[in-house]
C-alpha cells in the first residue's frame, strides 16, 4: 500500500479530526457550551427581567452586541480554556490511548500542533456560535445595533485571552500528565492574579504588575491626567482595563473613540489612599495619580503580553511533549 | 534485508531498574518470532522502544533496515504495531478510529474505504462498526487493536500480548490472522505470555529474563538445545510386572517406573514413540486410559530455562 509518502498536511488535519471528534464529544465541553448560552440568554433578558420586576420600561440599547465580549467574562475565557485543553496531552497519557496515537507514523511536533490546532477551532466556532446568538439576540431584545461590523475586533479579543489560558493548561498538562493537575493548576493562578493580586495592586500601589500577567488586568481612567502626586477625592474618566481579557472591549473602543488618539486623553492609574475614620464621618478614601501612558500603549501591551504567554508556554510543552517517553 | 528486527546491546533504564540490558535481538524477516518472557523480564519496553514510544538508554536499534531515531516516524508507517490491552480512544466509533488512524498513515480515501471494511469483517466487528468504542467489550476492543496493527499492511506487526482478555475463540482467531499475514510475507513479532500460543504459532522464540536474552533461534533449535528427557506418563489399568517388563525392553526406553497406576517411561528418542508403547502394554493385558508427553512442551523448556537462567546456569 502506498501509504508512506503522504504529505504532511494530510496527516496533520487526520490529528485535528481526531481531536475535534474528541473535544465536541466531551460531555464536560458540552456542559460548558449550555452554561456559556445560558449565561448568554441571561445577559440578553437581563434588561426584561429587571423592567418585569420594577415596571420600568426597557430602553433601547444600540451598543448592547458591542459591548457584550462575545457575552463571556473574564472567567468565561478561562473556564473555556479549561474544558478545551485540559486533556489534550494528559488524557491521553492518563487513558493511554497516547500509546497507538504516537505509534503511527507522525511527529510529535505534528501531533502536539494538530491538538493545539485543534482546539483554536472548537473554541473559534464554539465564540462563534456564541457571537451571533449575541447578535440576533441583541436585535431581538434590544433593537437595532450599532457597530456591527466590530464583531469580528470582539471574537478575536475573546481568543486571545483565552488561548493565553490554554497554553497554560497545556503546559501543566503535558508537565504533570494529569487532566487534574492541568484544571487546578492554572485555577491556582487565575486566583492568584485576579484575586490577591488585585487587592495586592489597589493597596499598595503595584497595579503595574498587573498589566503583565493574563487576566483583567490594571485599571485605568482616560481623559486628562490631573498633576502626578496631587491627591484626589473622586476618579474621573472612564475606566479602562489593560488585561488580556480586555483586548477586544479595548480594540473597538480605540476605533470608535477616535477622541481618546489625542495627546491630552491618556489612560492614568491611582493608588489608593484609605484615610482615618473620624467619628460621625465616613471614610475618607483618596487617590494619588502614579503615571500616565497613552491607550495605543495599553492595547500593544495587552496584545504583547498575550503573545508572550502564549508562545512560551507553548514552546515548553512542545518540547516537553517531543520528549516525553511513553512509559504507560 | 536477512533481519526485520535488529538490536545491538540494546539497553534501557528505569532510574536504578535495567529494564533491557545489552539485549542483541535479532528477528529474521517473514518468520513469526515468539518474544517470551515472565512479567516484568522487559518484553514491552523493547517493543516500545522498537516503535518509538521510549527511548534507549544505550545500544542501536534497526527495524526494516532503517536505525531508529527520536521522534523519526518514518519507518513506523511499515510498521503495525498493537500494544498490551490497547487503550483506544473511547470518544471514536470503531469505524471512525480506522478511518482517522487510516489517515493517519496517509491512506487515501479509496485505500481506506477498501482496507477499513475488510479489516473490520476480519475481526468480527462490522455490525459494531458505528458504535462508540467506549461500548465495546475488552475483548472487541482488543480486536480493535488488532484491526488497527494490520491498517497499513505493514510488514512488520508487533504484538504485544495479542490473546491477552479474548475468548477461547477470538484466540484462535488471532492466532490464524497472525498465520495468514505471515503467509503474505509480513514479518509477525510477538511478546506473549501464552507458552501454547507461541508453540502453536512461532517460527522463532527469543526469550529474555531481567532484561537478559537467555536464548534465541527456531522452536526446533531451542527445544533440540534444551530440552531434557522426555517422559510418557501412562494411565494403565491392569498393570503387571509382564507390562513393565515389555516397556522395559522396547529399544529406545532409557527407564520405567511405577506410580499406583501410573506408568512412567522414560525414552531416549525425541520421536513420539508413544503408539510403540502403547501397543507394547496392550499385548501384556494391560488397558490405556490416558497417556502424555512431559518434557516435550515450550513450557516445560521456558520453565527450565528460567529457572536454570535464575541459578546463573546459563
Amino acid at each position: 500500500m502506498s501509504v508512506s509518502h503522504a504529505s504532511w498536511t494530510a496527516k496533520f488535519l487526520a490529528v485535528v479530526r481526531y481531536e475535534i471528534l474528541w473535544n465536541i464529544r466531551k460531555k464536560k465541553f458540552l456542559g460548558m457550551l449550555v452554561v456559556a448560552f445560558a449565561l448568554a440568554t441571561l445577559s440578553l433578558a437581563g434588561g426584561h427581567i429587571v423592567s418585569a420586576i420594577t415596571g420600568e420600561p426597557v430602553e433601547p440599547n444600540p451598543d448592547f452586541v458591542i459591548n457584550s465580549n462575545v457575552g463571556l467574562g473574564g472567567f468565561g475565557f478561562f473556564l473555556f480554556a479549561i474544558v478545551t485543553a485540559m486533556n489534550i496531552i494528559s488524557a491521553e497519557f492518563e487513558s493511554g490511548t497516547i500509546v497507538p496515537l504516537l505509534a503511527k507514523p507522525l511527529s510529535r511536533t505534528t501531533v502536539f500542533l494538530g491538538k493545539l490546532f485543534a482546539a483554536f477551532l472548537t473554541l473559534l466556532a464554539t465564540y462563534c456560535f456564541l457571537m451571533i446568538y449575541m447578535t440576533v439576540g441583541g436585535f431581538v431584545v434590544h433593537g437595532p445595533q450599532n457597530n456591527l461590523h466590530l464583531v469580528p475586533l470582539s471574537l478575536l479579543g475573546a481568543l486571545f485571552s483565552t488561548l493565553i489560558w490554554i497554553a497554560i493548561v497545556l503546559f501543566f498538562g503535558t508537565l504533570f500528565r494529569s487532566s487534574l493537575i492541568a484544571a487546578l493548576g492554572p485555577f491556582g493562578i487565575w486566583l492568584g492574579t485576579n484575586i490577591i493580586g488585585s487587592i495586592l495592586a489597589v493597596v499598595g500601589g503595584q497595579g503595574w504588575i498587573l498589566t503583565y500577567i493574563p487576566g483583567s488586568g490594571n485599571t485605568g481612567y482616560f481623559g486628562e491626567p490631573p498633576p502626578l502626586g496631587v491627591e484626589v477625592d473622586t476618579l474621573l474618566g472612564i475606566a479602562v482595563s489593560t488585561g488580556t481579557d480586555s483586548i477586544g472591549p479595548n480594540l473597538i473602543k480605540y476605533i470608535l473613540h477616535p477622541s481618546i488618539l489625542h495627546p491630552s486623553w491618556v489612560v492614568t492609574y491611582y493608588k489608593m489612599n484609605m484615610g482615618g475614620i473620624i467619628p460621625g464621618e465616613s471614610s475618607q478614601i483618596t487617590w494619588t495619580p502614579l503615571y500616565s501612558e497613552p491607550f495605543p500603549t495599553v492595547i500593544l501591551t495587552s496584545i504583547a503580553v498575550a503573545l508572550v504567554y502564549f508562545i512560551v508556554f507553548v514552546v515548553i510543552s512542545w518540547y516537553v511533549f517531543r520528549r516525553a517517553q511513553v512509559t504507560e | 534485508m536477512e533481519f526485520a528486527i535488529e538490536t545491538t546491546n540494546l539497553t534501557k533504564k528505569y532510574e536504578s531498574l535495567v529494564a533491557v540490558d545489552n539485549l542483541d535481538l535479532k528477528v529474521k524477516a517473514d518468520t513469526i518470532h515468539g518474544f517470551l518472557g515472565p512479567n516484568g523480564a522487559g518484553k514491552t519496553t523493547t517493543l516500545k522502544i522498537l516503535v518509538g514510544l521510549l527511548k534507549p538508554d544505550g545500544g542501536s536499534v534497526s527495524v526494516l533496515g532503517q536505525e531508529l531515531g527520536w521522534d523519526k516516524p518514518d519507518v513506523r508507517s511499515r510498521i503495525g504495531y498493537m500494544p498490551e490491552l490497547p487503550k483506544l480512544p473511547k470518544h471514536l466509533k470503531g469505524r471512525e478510529l480506522l478511518d482517522i488512524y487510516g489517515r493517519m498513515y496517509g491512506m487515501n480515501k479509496e485505500e481506506r474505504n477498501k482496507q477499513v471494511p475488510k479489516l473490520l469483517d476480519m475481526v468480527g466487528l462490522r455490525e459494531r462498526e458505528d458504535d462508540l468504542i467506549g461500548k465495546y467489550s475488552k475483548g472487541m476492543q482488543q480486536r480493535l487493536g488488532m484491526a488497527q496493527a494490520l491498517l497499513n499492511e505493514p510488514e512488520l506487526v508487533i504484538l504485544d500480548e495479542p490473546s491477552l482478555g479474548l475468548d477461547p475463540v477470538g484466540m484462535v482467531e488471532v492466532r490464524e490472522i497472525m498465520k495468514g499475514i505471515s503467509k503474505e510475507g509480513v514479518t509477525v513479532f510477538l511478546s506473549s505470555h501464552l507458552l501454547h500460543e507461541v508453540e502453536q504459532v512461532c517460527t522463532h522464540v527469543t526469550i529474555i529474563n531481567k532484561g537478559v536474552e537467555v536464548t534465541s533461534g527456531t522452536l526446533k533449535q531451542i527445544s533440540a538445545k534444551f530440552r531434557g528427557p522426555v517422559t510418557i506418563e501412562a494411565e494403565v489399568d491392569k498393570l503387571s510386572k509382564a507390562v513393565i517388563e515389555k516397556v522395559k525392553g522396547l529399544p529406545f526406553v532409557a527407564d520405567v517406573s511405577r506410580d499406583g497406576k501410573k506408568l512412567l517411561v522414560q525414552v531416549k528418542t525425541r520421536d513420539d514413540v508413544r503408539s510403540q508403547v502403547s501397543q507394547a502394554i496392550t499385548a501384556e493385558g494391560g488397558i490405556v486410559i490416558s497417556m502424555n508427553l512431559k518434557g516435550e512442551s515450550l513450557e516445560d523448556v521456558f520453565m527450565d530455562l528460567l529457572v536454570k537462567s535464575k541459578k546463573g546456569r546459563l
